[in-house]
């Protein structure tokens, strides 16, 4: 665990310059006799601390190769086998009911989510990993669902309660208190007006419902505010508020372990799932339309896809393990 | 670590006292060893104790070492099962050497560090990186085995590289 060759002196390098030096990692590579990439290199090199001390864990992470290139293709081959048992490691793992942090990083990754995004939610102070629901309460008595693939902060000041949404899904009943208590999201901050309301991070919009008392809801670079009575639902980015529509009482139902649908397109309904299923699950555009009623178990994913097959004309492919794609069946 | 204020090393051992009991307990259920499970119940607290964390309530406390328990049991699990893969590579060898302890050590020390880099990454480009550190391929020849141009190989490459950049800069921040 001790590291002579410490490139960080107390400061370590920003994201940015960690990005330019796998760039330039991947050029000089690609022909280390290029004397104008070489050249180059050399300018960024030079430009500044940081750049330097990026490039040094460049280094470092070629030495951990390095001490494996004697060993013949035993070591490749072997990383390769690991590799193949991942997947059902995983399952394993999943009988048994431990699921790493790693399971959740790996899930988000596969959604593209950006990176600063996805290394706050691994350092997140509450998560859940995919197809795991639980509740916490926190110190004021609030009581937090999480879904599954969530993940979020709590910062509880004298002056303020505050939560932060980072990815999927929280329903929350605030504990009635004098300090405001807001959630803040990727697109704004809603205000807890009441009590019982539940808060999703989607890629690129926050979607929102009240089942008791209000919330006020402002996005991020509009300012744009509104107040959301209970029984309502709605979705925001970081400029417009959409418009309210009834919220289900299906918004809630996941916290009893079911997933309910109330005639809801299947894209909708995969992406419900998504939250419970380990790997990438896609949908077909043909197919994204069809409708989907009825209540099915949120911890069995691959039963709910097999309940949706019988009832639905599609077709369930998996070309790879943890990929999963719905397409119209011929 | 001598950074370490003997107030948090306080804090924990008060930690330890109230959870010990109950992360070891959960440890074994899910590894059924005493042995392994006793191990990594010591390895949580000194996880925490290299990872400073505060708590606002005791709750909270107990999510965070149950969390952290799994990522201990998770990160067991992964070597074993690196390790295992490497034993059977070698006996599937014609010339089976037997290597010294304290190679086998570097090299499964190695191989899991790598192994956990690779578990980051897509499969196409996990195998470019392989193929480019391990096997010494050029970008044209790892195209041609992967069925992508070369530019996307340099794609590969640079995005495999970052992912290995951002876990090195957090083994640093844990160990802070």
């Amino acid at each position: 665990m001790k590291r002579s060759s410490d490139p960080s002196s107390g400061q370590k390098p920003d994201h940015a310059s960690l990005q330019q030096a796998a760039e330039w990692y991947a050029r000089l590579s690609a022909d280390p006799h290029d004397e104008a990439v070489g050249a180059a290199w050399r300018r960024w090199h030079g430009q500044s601390a940081a750049h330097r001390q990026a490039w040094q864990y460049v280094e470092r992470v070629s030495r951990r190769f390095a001490a494996l290139q004697g060993e013949g293709d035993t070591a490749a081959r072997t990383l390769r086998a690991a590799r193949r048992t991942d997947t059902s490691r995983r399952q394993a793992l999943r009988t048994l009911g431990v699921l790493s942090g790693s399971a959740l990083l790996g899930w988000l990754g596969w959604r593209a989510t950006p990176l600063p995004q996805l290394l706050m939610a691994w350092q997140a102070d509450y998560r859940t990993a995919t197809g795991e629901v639980r509740d916490f309460v926190l110190a004021d008595g609030t009581h937090l669902w999480l879904n599954g693939a969530t993940a979020l902060d709590a910062d509880y000041r004298p002056e303020r309660r505050r939560l932060r949404l980072f990815a999927g899904e929280v329903l929350i009943e605030t504990a009635a208190e004098t300090r405001p208590f807001v959630v803040d999201t990727a697109q704004g901050r809603l205000r807890a007006l009441g009590t019982r309301f539940s808060v999703t991070q989607q890629d690129g919009f926050t979607r929102m419902a009240v089942f008791e008392g209000a919330v006020e809801v402002r996005a991020a670079d509009s300012g744009a505010t509104r107040i959301v009575e209970a029984g309502q639902q709605l979705r925001f980015d970081r400029r417009t508020i959409g418009a309210g529509e009834p919220a289900t009482a299906a918004r809630q139902a996941w916290t009893r372990g079911i997933l309910v649908a109330g005639d809801i397109p299947l894209a909708e309904f995969v992406e419900e799932l998504s939250r419970h299923h380990h790997g990438y699950l896609g949908v077909a555009p043909e197919v994204a339309g069809l409708r989907v009623m009825g209540t099915y178990p949120l911890h069995d994913s691959e039963q709910v896809l097999a309940m949706l097959e019988s009832a639905l004309p599609i077709r369930i492919q998996r070309p790879l393990p943890w990929w999963t794609s719905i397409d119209a069946r011929q | 670590m001598s950074t370490l204020d003997t107030t948090y090393r306080q804090q924990v051992a008060l930690y330890y006292a109230e959870h010990h009991g109950w992360i070891r307990a959960w440890l074994y259920r899910k590894l059924g060893n005493a042995c392994d499970s006793a191990d990594l119940a010591h390895e949580v607290f000194l996880r925490l104790l290299l990872k400073p964390h505060r708590f606002d309530s005791d709750s909270h406390a107990q999510a965070y070492l149950r969390s952290m328990s799994r990522n201990v049991c998770v990160d067991f699990w992964r070597r074993r099962q690196v390790e295992q893969a490497w034993l059977e590579v070698l006996a599937g060898r014609p010339e089976a050497v037997a290597p010294s302890e304290e190679h086998r050590a570097l090299v499964l020390e190695a191989l899991q560090q790598v192994h956990a880099m690779l578990s980051r990454l897509p499969e196409k480009v996990a195998e470019a990186f392989l193929l480019a550190q391990l096997e010494g391929l050029g970008y044209k020849a790892i195209g041609e085995r992967l069925g992508v141009s070369e530019r996307t190989v340099t794609k590969y490459m640079a995005q495999a590289m970052y992912q290995c950049l951002l876990l090195e800069a957090e083994l640093d921040e844990a160990l802070v």
